[in-house]
């Protein structure tokens, strides 16, 4: 039996993001459901950040540094107007989530401020980072039990432990979703007037970081109805320990951040090799992460990390690392201030919004919790106005429904077929090794691409769940393999190396084609990467050397993205197989002129 | 590996680690009143379920699942 639901505007997942959509929609006087795969305030990243950044002249802060150190970092690939949007706003948001009973750190009565950590790092050009390009503040344990309790408060409508499988797009608009309640196995409709997805970004389940519920599908369901991907090729790594690699977990290192954060403690940590010698912090994304991956390349893994008076420890082997997904930068494309998307209806906020924020590599502490704050707030009062403007929608088309329906319960109706557990260690030991989306090349991509999409074609559509656990493993896996190949298909697309994205056969940044976004979109059936041009105004200045637009130095470097491989072959055929539009046509992707002109 | 115990004898049947794990590894064992532990291979040690009151939970190091080339 098909149960019905009916809201002004449904908001998909219940972390930060989330919280903020569906609080400023409520404001608005109208009817709104959270719905979460988990217990709101358990679920998503959330839980286990420890800080948010905040911008405030009024504490001193100088708009132009923050924006800068994100542009150095980011390496070109932030967008600047969003930058400010978000920094501007943060300020509002740290009031919004006091005022809704979140404590944080204090002392003598007043707010403790941290400084951005990166400050303190010992990079071989400090000095082209300003002392103060941004502060955070520490809210204290306990946080979003605060903001559950204040969302109940005010009146929105929470559905804990219900997963959402697709959205429902009739007549070229999303008008609702369909999914299932963690425990149950029967579909359930929800139909709304505009829908938020703020399910978080996706990774592929990764050992040693809870994050395995997060496994893209909000970035699938907006995909799957139309919208514009961005930026798929960039991670966030995060190293972990290979004797016990899911031991300590992450909340240990978090509840370890608030004194590891004290102005000045935070020091560069030393890298060592197996052979003694110290590894070079040459290379950028979070402590010369590609260098420590180049090590074990070289086969001069594991390496040990110095941690002063706290010991040695291991950090990475031969294999792969613990890694997250593209912390506020990849997702789904917003078409305006209000994070609206190409899709009517359908609105994004969070991880799960392709703004570009950070650009090609995270950059500060507290930027992926601020814009999910900004987000959340702008895609809710945009959701709201948005069904403000509808009067009393019409019915449900049956037959969407009904095929929704039959998508959503497949898995079970199935009496033989593969394990969600099988298909996702298959995708696992395709992408996790550290060669594929970390060390990348075009070689090795396409042979990751090869497996994912036999994984699409031939084993997604037989998975079967054998009851209500599987059947939220089998959609999540479904989303998983949709994932990997977004990434692997910007990262083909991609012929150059910038911020996390490397490639081993394109060793360098190119300015003259690669001032630029991947953008994927579904074409007839087919996923289709092409390039968004990022306005010139936000470029480097061209007067400087390559050095001086990009201090980070890379392995192997070839200054203005030189072809490792055969020159010619490989960049046409790397450009042709991912779809990427010809530097020469990429002024105008599919859709572009459509999004510019709704701007 | 994972969360490897959930005491009976200490667990009051509150039914916080059910709604508190992300990953619907718990399960209320409806005859018997007591959360049990019924898809551990699915546990990715976020520490949530250790919020018990009864400090019936014990979380085990290391990681449940085989893996062939690996993370780590």
């Amino acid at each position: 039996m098909t149960v019905l639901i009916k809201c002004d505007v449904l908001v998909i997942g219940g972390g930060m993001a989330g919280w903020f959509a569906a609080a400023k929609a409520r404001e608005q006087g109208l009817d709104i459901l959270l719905v979460d795969k988990g217990y709101v305030s358990k679920s998503g990243e959330t839980p286990y950040a420890g800080d948010t950044a905040v911008f405030d002249p009024e504490w001193g802060h100088d708009l132009a540094r923050w924006m800068e150190q994100v542009s150095v970092v980011g390496e070109y690939m932030n967008n600047r107007h969003w930058n400010e949007l978000v920094f501007r706003d943060s300020r509002e948001r740290f009031a919004d989530l006091r005022s809704y009973g979140v404590q944080f750190l204090e002392k003598d009565g007043r707010v403790v401020r941290l400084p951005h950590p990166h400050a303190n790092i010992e990079l071989p050009d400090t000095h082209k980072f300003p002392p103060t390009a941004s502060e955070v503040v520490h809210w204290l344990p306990g946080f979003p039990e605060k903001v559950r309790r204040h969302l109940i408060k005010i009146g929105v409508k929470l559905k804990d432990r219900f997963m959402v499988t697709e959205l429902l797009k009739q007549e070229g608009r999303v008008v609702g979703a369909i999914g299932f309640s963690i425990e149950g196995n029967h579909a359930e409709v929800i139909k709304a007037k505009a829908v938020v997805v703020s399910a978080g970004g996706g990774g592929f389940r990764p050992v040693g970081y809870p994050t395995h519920e997060l496994t893209a599908d909000g970035h699938a369901m907006a995909y799957r109805v139309g919208a514009v991907m961005t930026s798929k090729e960039f991670v966030s790594p995060h190293a972990t320990n290979p004797d016990d690699p899911a031991w300590p977990p992450m909340y240990l290192f978090f509840s370890a951040g608030h004194s590891a954060a004290e102005p000045g403690a935070f020091q560069a940590p030393h890298l060592f090799n197996a052979e003694g010698h110290e590894v070079p912090a040459r290379g950028v994304a979070w402590h010369g992460w590609i260098d420590a991956e180049y090590e074990a390349h070289e086969g001069r893994a594991p390496l040990m990390v110095d941690l002063g008076r706290r010991g040695v420890l291991k950090v990475s082997g031969p294999g792969g690392h613990g890694s997250m997904f593209g912390h506020a930068t990849g997702g789904i494309v917003p078409v305006n201030d209000d994070c609206a998307t190409d899709v009517p209806g359908l609105y994004a906020a969070g991880d799960s919004c392709g703004t570009c924020f950070i650009g090609a590599n995270y950059s500060g502490f507290g930027f992926a919790t601020a814009h999910a704050a900004a987000t959340g707030a702008r895609a809710g009062l945009g959701a709201a106005a948005d069904a403000k403007t509808l009067g009393a929608a019409g019915g449900l088309d049956e037959r969407v429904v009904a095929a929704a329906t039959a998508r959503l319960l497949e898995p079970l109706e199935r009496k033989g077929g593969f394990t969600p557990n099988w298909a996702t260690q298959v995708l696992q030991n395709t992408l996790a090794p550290y060669f594929v989306l970390y060390i990348k090349h075009g070689d090795r991509l396409q042979t990751a691409l090869s497996t994912v999409e036999f994984l699409r074609d031939h084993i997604a559509p037989k998975l079967y769940a054998r009851n209500d656990h599987e059947l939220r493993l089998a959609h999540e896996t479904k989303n998983m393999i949709l994932n990997a190949e977004m990434k692997l298909r910007s990262s083909l697309a991609r012929t150059e190396s910038r911020g996390t994205h490397y490639r081993e056969d394109f060793p360098g940044r190119n300015d003259a084609e690669w001032l630029a976004w991947v953008r994927l979109k579904e074409d007839d059936g087919r996923m289709v990467a092409f390039k968004k041009p990022i306005p010139a105004e936000w470029h480097p200045d061209a007067a400087k050397t390559y050095e001086e637009r990009y201090p980070m130095r890379l392995p192997n470097e070839v200054a203005g993205g030189g072809c490792a491989a055969p020159p010619g072959a490989s960049l046409e055929g790397a450009a042709a197989e991912s779809g990427a539009a010809p530097s020469s046509s990429s002024s105008a992707g599919p859709g572009a002129a459509d999004r510019e002109g709704r701007r | 590996m994972a969360i490897e115990v959930i005491d009976p004898a200490l667990c009051n049947g509150c039914g916080i680690c059910v709604r508190n794990c992300p990953m619907d590894v718990i399960r209320m064992n409806r005859e018997h009143r007591k959360a049990e532990i019924r898809y551990q291979a699915d546990c990715m040690l976020c520490g949530q379920c250790l919020e018990c009151p009864e400090k019936a939970i014990y979380l085990k190091p290391g990681w449940p699942k085989p893996y062939l080339l690996g993370w780590g």
